[in-house]
């Protein structure tokens, strides 16, 4: 298999193993690969043909798997897009890779909206037809033959996940069939997925880390149970589906594995299927971490490391509960990856000593959507002994390595944050907000993982209100401050950038 | 006036929707209510209500719609009084 096209071939699984469920239902292998065969003719048929990119912009469910898969089959490239996000920040995106074709479950007068602002046509999905795209039901989906898959080479896009970028222009990070297999491989051998493990999918589809449940899953033919976003707002209800849907593997954010921690009410619950427990995305509190696993004594804990870019890179797996005052490591490079820490000279540096990481696998991505610039930029080729002209992955991230040949994470070589695991660039932030009447400067920073706040100097009177009620429109929710402080100044270095040791200072005294 | 009046009442005052709601709106669906949106409701009947919400209680069963949080209020009621 040379491509993501055949992941449901029939030669590969026991087609009466479950395959997707969502806790209601389930669908076995049998029905998921005829369902996407389905979709699939009907994506042909809509005109899609191989490299075009699809849209997915579905809650998470067993509809949202069978999109992906469907997709893949046709040669096409999957987009998902965040159905939460406002309609204007998915029809940036929409405009930016070209989606033409998507499946959604959004309203009609949603997609009207999308259409006007995008070369969407056609939409998979609504049974009423509203002004807007061409619609295509569910209902008509099903009386197509399924397609066989059409083929691919390896290095053809597979999918674009978007993050945000430093100008406030997202990157469409392009995965292709070889990097996104190759990924789907390694995960299923570092883990040991078998067909009878029953893998929980919190991430939803525009967050990378939903690939290990959506590629690998298939892959290793496990079951893939997709924990819906209304009951993902209950760590009670999240405990509850997995001690009764005997879920064996969880990866998710820190963030969602501290709300079990908090109120899932662990000593109430049997959760004794889990085998595995992943996290990744951003840095667990070891002390936390302890907690949680002295809590769930039969499962094996790892640390999942990796930007996007690279899908995942290395690991660290976790027996016993770490020490309370070291930071948990990232750990060493998984199969067919190299790591090099470098010097501001990419000079490789000592071990023990702090530099940037950077990486070459199979793994990595080919590049950013249409930005052959940021593209450039993102990758290095080095001097010296380490040269052949090999191209290497420039992550941002400041390692150092441990005597015994672990990686601990430093921090960010720029100004990126995590924001309850998600990508936020602080700088996107503040030039939204400097577009805004009323604003005249602003910094943002991150207050703990959970939340950023805003320091605003205001251009005459400022309505705080109105600043959040217009960001919600142009950023995805995780990035809109929780909070808006106005200052009459911005702390600033002496080369005129915003200081954000001091500004985090400045909000320390004022709460 | 009813728990459900007033949890009507507080939701559109403090979560402000964008659209009109009933006891049976699924506030979850439309994405209305997040997960900090469900603690501040925990917290509103605790106070509101004077009762205690037990953890395990905090389920999609009985926060779904207004409706189904105003039976769960009552059902709390009926077992501690």
């Amino acid at each position: 298999m040379r491509g993501l096209n055949h992941l449901l071939d029939a030669d590969r699984i026991d087609p009466g193993a479950p395959a997707v469920g969502d806790g209601d239902r389930s669908v076995d292998y049998a029905q998921l690969a005829d369902r996407a065969g389905r979709l699939s003719a009907a994506l042909v048929d809509a005109g899609v043909g191989p490299g075009d990119r699809v849209g997915i912009h579905l809650r998470k469910s067993v509809e949202s798997m069978v999109a992906v898969h469907a997709v893949l089959r046709a040669g096409a490239v999957y987009v998902p897009l965040d159905r939460a996000a406002p309609t204007d920040y998915v029809a940036g995106l929409m405009r930016d890779c070209g989606v033409a074709v998507a499946v959604s479950d959004a309203s009609p007068g949603q997609l009207a909206e999308l259409s006007t602002q995008t070369p969407l046509g056609v939409v998979v999905g609504p049974d009423a037809a509203g002004p807007g795209p061409r619609v295509v039901p569910w209902t008509a989906v099903a009386g197509y033959e399924p397609a066989p898959a059409v083929e691919v080479a390896t290095d053809d896009p597979a999918y674009v996940i978007y993050t945000s970028g430093s100008t406030g222009r997202p990157k469409g990070i392009v995965h292709t069939h070889g990097s996104g297999l190759a990924y789907a491989r390694l995960a299923a051998a570092t883990y040991g997925l078998r067909p009878d493990d029953r893998m929980a999918n919190v991430a939803p589809l525009h967050f990378d880390q939903s690939t290990f449940e959506v590629l690998a899953g298939p892959l290793a033919g496990s079951f893939v149970l997709v924990i819906p976003d209304p009951v993902l707002r209950f760590p009670a209800s999240v405990t509850e589906l997995i001690e009764r849907e005997r879920v064996t593997i969880w990866y998710s954010v820190p963030y969602l594995l501290l709300q079990l921690l908090r109120r899932g009410v662990l000593d109430q619950r049997d959760l004794s299927s889990l085998r595995w427990v992943l996290f990744g995305g951003e840095v667990f509190p070891p002390g936390l971490l302890a907690e949680l696993m002295e809590q769930l004594p039969h499962a094996r804990f790892s640390n999942v490391y990796g930007p996007a870019e690279v899908n995942q890179c290395t690991y660290y797996h976790l027996d016993e509960p770490p020490p309370a005052d070291e930071p948990v490591p990232v750990g060493r490079a998984w199969d067919d990856t190299e790591l090099v820490v470098v010097d501001d000279d990419d000079h490789p540096v000592g071990a023990g000593c702090e530099g940037e990481l950077l990486v070459r696998s199979t793994t990595v991505m080919s590049g950013y959507w249409g930005q052959p610039e940021a593209t450039e930029a993102a990758f290095r080729t080095l001097a010296g002994a380490a040269s052949d002209g090999a191209r290497w992955y420039a992550t941002g991230d400041l390692v150092a390595e441990r005597p015994d040949g672990d990686l601990v994470f430093l921090g960010r070589a720029d100004h990126q944050v995590k924001v309850r695991g998600h990508r936020v660039e602080l700088e996107a932030v503040e030039s939204a907000m400097q577009e805004l009447d009323g604003v005249s400067e602003a910094a943002a920073v991150v207050r703990g993982t959970e939340a950023i706040v805003a320091l605003v100097v205001a251009d005459g009177s400022l309505d705080a209100d109105a600043v959040l009620a217009s960001l919600r429109e142009r950023l995805p929710s995780y990035a809109v401050p929780a909070q808006i402080v106005e200052v009459p100044r911005l702390p600033r270095t002496a080369t005129a950038k915003i200081d954000r040791e001091r500004t985090r200072e400045l909000l320390v005294d004022r709460s | 006036m009813s728990v459900e009046a007033d949890l009507l009442s507080f939701i559109e005052t403090e979560l402000a929707p964008s659209e009109p709601l009933d006891r049976d709106t699924d506030l979850l669906l439309t994405g209305l209510v997040d997960s900090l949106g469900v603690m501040r409701i925990v917290e509103w009947i605790e106070r509101s209500q004077g009762i205690e919400v037990h953890p395990a209680d905090v389920i999609l069963e009985n926060f779904r719609t207004v409706g189904a949080m105003a039976d769960y209020v009552g059902r709390r009621r009926v077992s501690s009084g």
